[in-house]
């Protein structure tokens, strides 16, 4: 699949198409996979693809706001629904990216991989996607990993494994079959069945440990305000020094911010450094959403989006 | 923030609640009720805003988390927004913010949303009157200490 890619890639900067193109590469670890911009043919080389390229690259075609041309870049169908989104919220023209959609057989998640292997993501030398499991190369011995066992969650329930938007494909995902029960709400439900005060202090406790280094908000795709509202002066909606006490303002704020928008990509926990469970705090709005008014973020270019829209027969407790 | 004192209920709390009542019907009912001479807590603030949709759930969020004890959003009933459908925009979203937070664990009785009219100063009064109590017999909101302390020279 690789040299497929490379050799699109390459086809693509020839003509002329596009400027850059933005995919994956190496990284100094083996284990660990870098965005990549391609600007010369002669770099499509060092395009990758596997089960640790976990990023969301969607975001970066943003900077083709300012450009000529076009830039094309490599989307999982879960990204995908980011550029869809970005699409609708009038932050990118469609015709100015070049999609190259790749079938993704589910992400490596790296705690997990840690975890099962008791060795740490810098001795594992290569991952491999082989079915339904995953082939994991650790210190020249190769071991095999059922995918139940290591997926990213949101992998677990994927219903895009190929979105619908592509302008090149690079094949047909093989379906693969994963030994587990979950379903996508599971760990939200869990939470709402607790009493309110275990919920509070669930919820406290982690975002007791939030130093707000702002990971979250910086690899989000739907956080491109010019001006954030944290970074506001005036009105001053937190404290310069980032305070523990708002924490809980910080990540409620984004919360509703990203209502009705979050594609549930799970980049903001995968990048959090405390990890904090913000998937959960997100996916209880999109769950919340799905159900009163039937609508999920990411999946059409032409349903206008929850809160700036009504019906007047909505749900109405406040008599 | 300083603490209120009254000896009421004999443990000298007095709940701080923040209204957002909107310009054209029910800071209108709020008036009314004045004007009406009727009784009722004096434990709400009232922002005036122009339309319930003006209130951003940033509000309420900040308000709760910084230590009021409630808020309460009132507009035109649906249907009779001076602005034609601010209030059907509130409605959804404070259906999604009520939700929200009782996730995170604040009591739902904390964040209300209730329609008033220009006539309804009588209902304006009886939601004054029955959110507070509701929220009085929750007790404060974050108990002091922890990293919600609101110690003198935190901010």
């Amino acid at each position: 699949m690789e040299d497929k890619l490379q050799e699109l890639v390459v086809e693509l900067l020839g003509d002329g198409a596009m400027e850059y193109f933005i995919g994956y590469r190496q990284g100094f670890e083996p284990s660990h996979v870098v965005p990549c911009f391609v600007t010369d043919k002669s770099e499509a080389d060092r395009l990758i693809w596997g089960p640790l390229c976990l990023q969301n690259l969607s975001k970066y075609v943003l900077q083709a706001r300012d450009l000529d041309g076009k830039v094309g870049l490599l989307v999982k169908g879960c990204d995908a629904r980011a550029i869809v989104e970005l699409v609708k919220q009038h932050q990118i023209e469609r015709d100015k990216i070049v999609v190259v959609g790749v079938p993704c057989e589910g992400q490596v998640d790296p705690r997990k991989m840690e975890q099962v292997l008791g060795v740490s993501m810098e001795q594992v030398t290569d991952v491999e996607d082989a079915g339904d499991e995953f082939l994991v190369k650790v210190g020249g011995e190769v071991s095999k990993l059922g995918k139940e066992q290591v997926l990213r969650d949101k992998c677990f329930y994927c219903k895009h494994p190929t979105s619908f938007d592509y302008d090149y494909t690079l094949g047909e995902v093989q379906p693969f079959t994963i030994d587990s029960e979950s379903e996508e709400y599971d760990a939200v439900e869990k939470l709402e069945e607790l009493p309110l005060e275990e919920r509070r202090a669930y919820w406290l406790k982690q975002f007791e440990r939030c130093i707000r280094c702002n990971a979250c908000r910086e690899v989000c795709y739907g956080c491109y305000c010019k001006e954030c509202i944290f970074d506001r002066t005036d009105p001053r909606w937190l404290d310069r020094t980032p305070l523990p006490r708002e924490n809980e303002i910080y990540h409620l704020i984004r919360a509703v911010h990203l209502a009705g928008r979050c594609i549930d990509c799970g980049e903001c926990e995968r990048v959090c450094p405390v990890n904090i469970p913000l998937g959960r705090l997100y996916k209880k709005l999109q769950k919340d959403i799905a159900e009163l008014f039937d609508y999920e973020a990411g999946m059409e270019y032409d349903t206008v989006p929850p809160l700036v829209d009504f019906e007047l027969d909505d749900q109405d407790p406040f008599l | 923030m300083a603490s209120e004192s009254s000896d009421e209920g004999g443990n000298g709390y007095e709940p701080k609640i923040l209204v957002f009542a909107c310009n054209w019907c029910s800071y209108a009912g709020a008036d009314l009720a004045g004007v009406s001479r009727l009784q009722m807590p004096a434990n709400c603030r009232i922002i005036r805003v122009m339309c319930s949709g003006r209130v951003r759930p940033e509000f309420v969020v900040t308000a709760l988390s910084k230590g009021l004890d409630g808020v309460l959003v009132l507009g035109c009933h649906p249907g009779e927004c001076h602005y034609s459908e601010g209030n059907y925009f509130t409605r959804r979203r404070g259906l999604l913010l009520k939700n929200l937070l009782q996730f995170v664990g604040i009591e739902p009785e904390r964040f209300q949303v209730r329609w008033v009219s220009a006539s309804e100063g009588a209902k304006f009064a009886d939601t004054v009157e029955q959110v507070t109590e509701q929220i009085r017999a929750l007790g404060p909101n974050r108990p002091q200490g922890g990293m919600h302390s609101t110690e003198p020279g935190d901010r």
